[in-house]
């Protein structure tokens, strides 16, 4: 009979085959090859007994992209958990540095992929400052329309893999149709369905055309009532409330405390939004309320990061509403020559994004490439929660919490 | 003999061992089996004919076996199917009618699948454990009552042996997930360990208040009592016993929302991680089959078994007396011999009178039929005619037809149900659940068991009194 | 929550069986299609002329302009004389050319594959030496290697390409586009101007008739 070895501890002789064989698969062992490099990975992979290791992803079901996660679990429950990062990485920065202004509207399209016109608009704005152009007002409003039907995409999206991540199948599919609808939509003026590569530096790539007005206006029609139907399926659902509430608890001062931006801020009872604090495009002329939630003591948990991007949804569809109504005639791109060239000067652009503040602070020599660019991601920085809410919760409200923090990898690994 | 060579020539080794194979017992078998009957036949009845008891028990086992897997890839391609349907899909639809031979191709890619275990596996446990959750699952199957009298082996401890058969299953999982050296089917198998251990205690508790109104722990027993109106269902005796029944069911078929062991966002597929080819059929296999147990326990039990809602003879009476309708029940009394030769006409006469008689309609209705097409049309309408008349004869004749029937609507009503549940509800928290078994439906059991035991008492002192 | 406990499982269980009975959702491919945008720019197909004619000149500018290099272009050039690819064919070898091949959209043809007329490349290398094997020098050279040998030869090209290290689609649509290049040594004895400029007036008229119908030559 085979007596159990342990992979990671000291074996008796090193010519056992099997020994050979351990070594092998200790190769995808959650431990790193070489000694810790420092005190924090000293005590990681120090294991007391009862616990184990256990790595969720890079091919894991339910990780968000690529992202792997090595939980030090006792039975159910987690001590200690590690986010190794990387798996994703792409370098954009510098393939931004190497690409003339233009080229870059591509090249960051890819970041944030559910949500990829927010990864258009901030570096697009900030080239804008950069040039010191004026972008016609018809622009603005078209950016400020589609910007928010994918954020309305984006939190559907949302609410589905939350809900598969609990373990529903459903909700995902009724997200999926909804997203679909969306960016078909988006597709009709875009002419893409994911990475639209649609803003230009001083206006947007096309006008709104029939196709996208008559898909838009038959969803506005039933856009209201379907996300009500689709709220019903989750909020009332015991189980799923009950796994949500008291979960991930970030607290205000924590969460301002590690930067934490955009929905995730909010549900913990900050009222930061980029498009009130930092007014940008023509956000200032429209009106819509900043939801918070999470001002309790007992606030700023799984559920209330939940329902805050519902209500967001609601004021999204306000908005668009609005747009729609207030939409100005005249052209859509400012005259702007074939190759820029701005003068040497830096430039800082914010967007609201659907996870929160993205930034793109450029620097320009003069030259027809950025000599250099910063992406600033909110999904980075509010990954790093998980550290500090994570522990002493069970395995399964891992995933739990790591998708009501909303992360997505392409921006993460960047 | 060219082209059986050329066609020969493109078959696989197995292929080419299992075509001579598959020949020689075509043409072999026939005659080793008239040889058989003729030199050992005699004794062989003599001794079989002593021993009724062990004909029928391999007859059960063998058509128990034969059962489990056609039912089993019913239930995947309904789960399949409505789910889909729930989720605003269409579901299988390539194989077969409406993908209707979907789950059957699956279980053919799952058999030709390479048997993988990983290294570092207990070989021999690894390869065991599967088998021993599938065995338990049809060994179940042994004592639930089909049909009036259609029963495998009618024990009179059927629950014991139900709950003890079925509390087998946890080893099965629990040697899967241990064997399989992964974490995650580590943490799979002590899921299931835990879980089933913990539902067995509040699954047995919401079915004593039952045995002593039953007074029986025979499922035929059980069965027989709930004939007549659908008001004797136990059900309407015991609701809170066949709430947590269902509950604790649910949880002890790993479904959702209880299916923790393989909660594919946790812990990947649990203890089925390493599993592929035909290991992991058997545990597939054993699952969909323990859904179908678990509502046929269901309604075995709480709804009816094999009765149907309405008692026909009861309300001929009601009416009868009450309205002053003269209906008589129907009494099948056919004897075809009878006939004489006008049987053998009757036969050779009425399937093509009648095809004529359903392809007119449509021949004459539709210029565009061609006289074929219509014929066929009358043929098969004939069929459907032919089968819906000797389905109402036998359910009028025979009770245990009725019965079959009568118990797979209502089984598949519950698979629906579970089914159903799986296309809606999120998966609850191994703490929840633990905490939902111990907290709740243990005392809920307990109240319940309280309650029956207390109105038995009473009445019986009623009636005395 | 409610405070009837479960309302809240059956309210949703109530919306999935409705969604049941709903119409679906699912396109069913390859009997239906998608209704896509007509501006949508994904669609994977090549442009035809009025006539009929590929309006690709496998010119390759796309494939070098492509920021994450995911065209890979495959081909037979204008003339359909040989094969030209943009790619990574050391990585993938022949099955990925004829796999290029197959996805634009044109048969195999044989003849591309055929090998080229051996040329003396002494001279070529001489005029490579003079430009240092540059290949940003690149139209000085093919304009010297026609110079030498009267027009581009297939086997030229391909040394260059070795040599200078830049990729032979891209010396490819280089000499393509200009239009003194030629790939063909000059048939015939260039005739007189004034002959030339009356034949290619008239198969110009017979070409302008036809397309607009008229008979030939009754005008």
């Amino acid at each position: 009979m085979t007596t159990f070895t342990d992979p990671i501890g000291q074996h008796a002789s090193e010519d056992d085959p099997r020994v050979m064989l351990d070594n092998q698969i200790g190769a995808f062992e959650a431990v790193p090859p070489y000694p810790p490099r420092t005190e924090r990975e000293a005590e990681f992979y120090s294991l007391r007994d009862g616990e184990m290791f256990i790595n969720m992803g890079p091919q894991h079901p339910s990780t968000h992209g690529v992202l792997r996660v090595v939980l030090k679990i006792n039975g159910e429950q987690v001590v200690d958990l590690d986010p190794v990062l990387g798996y994703l990485h792409r370098g954009v920065e510098k393939l931004c540095e190497n690409s003339d202004y233009h080229h870059i509207i591509s090249q960051v399209d890819p970041l944030e992929y559910v949500s990829s016109l927010f990864m258009e608009w901030a570096p697009v704005m900030a080239f804008e400052k950069l040039l010191d152009v004026e972008v016609p007002r018809r622009a603005e409003f078209i950016r400020v329309l589609t910007g928010e039907l994918l954020r309305v995409s984006s939190h559907a999206l949302y609410q589905g893999w939350m809900a598969l991540d609990l373990g529903g199948l459903a909700p995902i599919l009724y997200s999926f149709i909804e997203r679909d609808e969306i960016v078909e939509m988006l597709a009709a003026i875009t002419g893409q369905r994911m990475l639209f590569n649609y803003f230009r530096i001083g206006g947007v790539n096309g006008d709104l055309n029939h196709e996208f007005m008559s898909r838009l206006g038959d969803w506005m029609s039933r856009a209201a009532q379907q996300h009500e139907a689709n709220i019903g399926l989750l909020n009332e659902n015991e189980i799923f409330v009950r796994r949500m509430r008291g979960i991930g608890r970030v607290d205000k001062d924590t969460a301002l405390r590690m930067v934490v931006t955009g929905p995730n801020l909010r549900a913990s009872g900050v009222p930061y939004d980029v498009r009130r604090a930092h007014p940008y495009s023509i956000y200032p002329e429209l009106e819509f309320d900043i939801p918070v939630r999470g001002t309790g003591p007992e606030g700023g948990d799984s559920l209330d990061r939940y329902l805050l991007r519902l209500d967001e949804v609601g004021q999204s569809l306000k908005i668009i509403d609005q747009c729609l109504h207030a939409m100005p005639d005249g052209p859509i791109m400012a005259r702007l020559p074939r190759l820029l060239r701005p003068r040497p000067g830096r430039a800082w652009a914010a967007v609201e994004a659907p996870r929160g503040l993205y930034g793109t602070y450029a620097i320009s020599d003069g030259t027809d490439q950025p000599f250099r660019m910063k992406i600033h991601d909110p999904s980075f920085v509010n990954l790093q929660l998980v550290g500090l809410v994570m522990k002493g919760n069970l395995m399964a409200d891992t995933m739990a919490v790591m998708a009501s923090l909303d992360p997505v990898m392409g921006g993460i690994d960047k | 003999m060219s082209s059986i060579s050329r066609s020969l020539s493109h078959v696989t080794l197995a292929g080419r061992i299992l075509i001579p194979l598959l020949f020689l017992l075509i043409v072999v078998a026939p005659i080793l089996t008239v040889a058989l009957a003729v030199v050992v036949g005699p004794w062989l009845v003599s001794v079989l004919s002593s021993n009724l008891g062990i004909i029928r028990f391999v007859v059960a086992i063998t058509g128990v076996l034969l059962f489990s897997i056609p039912a089993a890839f019913i239930i995947i391609y309904m789960e399949l199917k409505v789910i889909a349907y729930m989720n605003l899909r269409v579901g299988p639809n390539r194989v077969g009618p409406g993908g209707a031979a979907h789950s059957l191709v699956a279980g053919l890619k799952v058999l030709s699948k390479e048997d993988f275990s990983p290294a570092n596996a207990d070989r021999l446990v690894f390869t065991w454990a599967p088998v021993l959750v599938f065995l338990t699952a049809v060994m179940t199957f042994l004592v639930i009552p089909f049909g009036p009298g259609l029963v495998g082996q009618d024990l009179n401890i059927g629950l014991l042996y139900l709950f003890a058969v079925g509390g087998m299953a946890v080893v099965g999982l629990l040697l899967a997930g241990w064997s399989s050296f992964n974490k995650y089917s580590l943490l799979g198998g002590l899921r299931a360990a835990a879980q089933m251990v913990s539902y067995e205690i509040p699954l047995t508790l919401s079915v004593v208040g039952l045995i002593l109104l039953a007074g029986t722990m025979s499922l035929h027993g059980i069965a027989e009592q709930q004939g007549g109106w659908f008001g004797n269902w136990f059900v309407f005796r015991q609701p809170l016993g066949a709430l947590i029944f269902f509950i604790a069911a649910t949880a002890e078929a790993n479904r959702t929302p209880f299916d923790l062991t393989e909660a594919d966002s946790e812990i990947v597929a649990g203890f089925a991680t390493e599993y592929s080819g035909m290991r992991f059929g058997f545990l597939f296999f054993a699952e969909y089959v323990n859904v179908f147990i678990v509502s046929a326990l269901m309604v075995t039990l709480f709804f009816g078994a094999w009765n149907s809602p309405l008692d026909i003879n009861m309300a001929m009476l009601f009416l009868n007396d009450e309205l002053g309708w003269n209906l008589q029940p129907i009494v099948v009394n056919l004897d075809p011999g009878g006939l004489g030769i006008g049987l053998l006409l009757l036969i050779l006469i009425v399937p093509v009178a009648l095809t004529v008689v359903f392809a007119l309609p449509f021949y004459l209705t539709r210029s565009k039929l061609k006289a074929w097409q219509a014929l066929l049309l009358g043929f098969a309408l004939f069929n459907v005619v032919a089968v819906g008349a000797a389905f109402t004869l036998a359910f009028i004749g025979w009770d245990w037809v009725a019965g079959i029937i009568w118990f797979f609507i209502k089984s598949f009503a519950f698979v629906f149900v579970f089914v159903w549940m799986r296309g809606t509800f999120p998966r609850v928290r191994i703490d929840h659940l633990m905490g939902f078994a111990w907290k709740w439906l243990l005392p809920a059991a307990l109240l319940n068991l309280f309650l029956t035991a207390t109105a038995i008492v009473v009445v019986d002192a009623l009636k005395a009194g | 929550m409610s405070f009837i406990p479960g309302i809240g499982l059956v309210r949703g269980m109530g919306l999935t069986l409705r969604r049941f009975f709903q119409p679906k959702a699912t396109i069913m491919w390859p009997e239906q299609h998608a209704d896509v945008a007509p501006k949508f720019r994904g669609r994977l197909q090549l442009l035809y002329d009025e006539y009929g004619t590929l309006k690709c000149e496998t010119c390759f500018q796309c494939a070098q302009a492509c920021p994450i290099e995911c065209i890979d272009m495959g081909g037979v050039d204008t003339k359909g004389r040989f094969h030209v690819h943009w790619g990574a064919p050391e990585t993938y070898g022949e099955r990925r050319e004829e796999s290029a091949l197959r996805r634009s959209g044109r048969p195999v043809a044989d003849k591309a594959y055929a090998p080229f007329e051996g040329i003396d490349i002494e001279p070529l290398d001489g005029i490579l030496e003079a430009h240092d094997y540059d290949p940003r020098e690149m139209l000085a050279i093919l304009e010297e290697t026609q110079a030498e040998y009267g027009y581009l030869p297939v086997a030229a090209l391909k040394h260059i390409s070795r040599v200078t290290g830049a990729w032979y689609a891209q010396i490819y649509g280089t000499a393509s586009y200009y239009r003194h290049l030629r790939f063909e040594p000059p048939a015939v004895e260039a005739p007189a101007a004034g002959t030339a400029q009356i034949a290619a007036e008239a198969s110009f008229r017979s070409a302008l008739d036809a397309s607009l119908g008229y008979g030939g030559g009754a005008n």
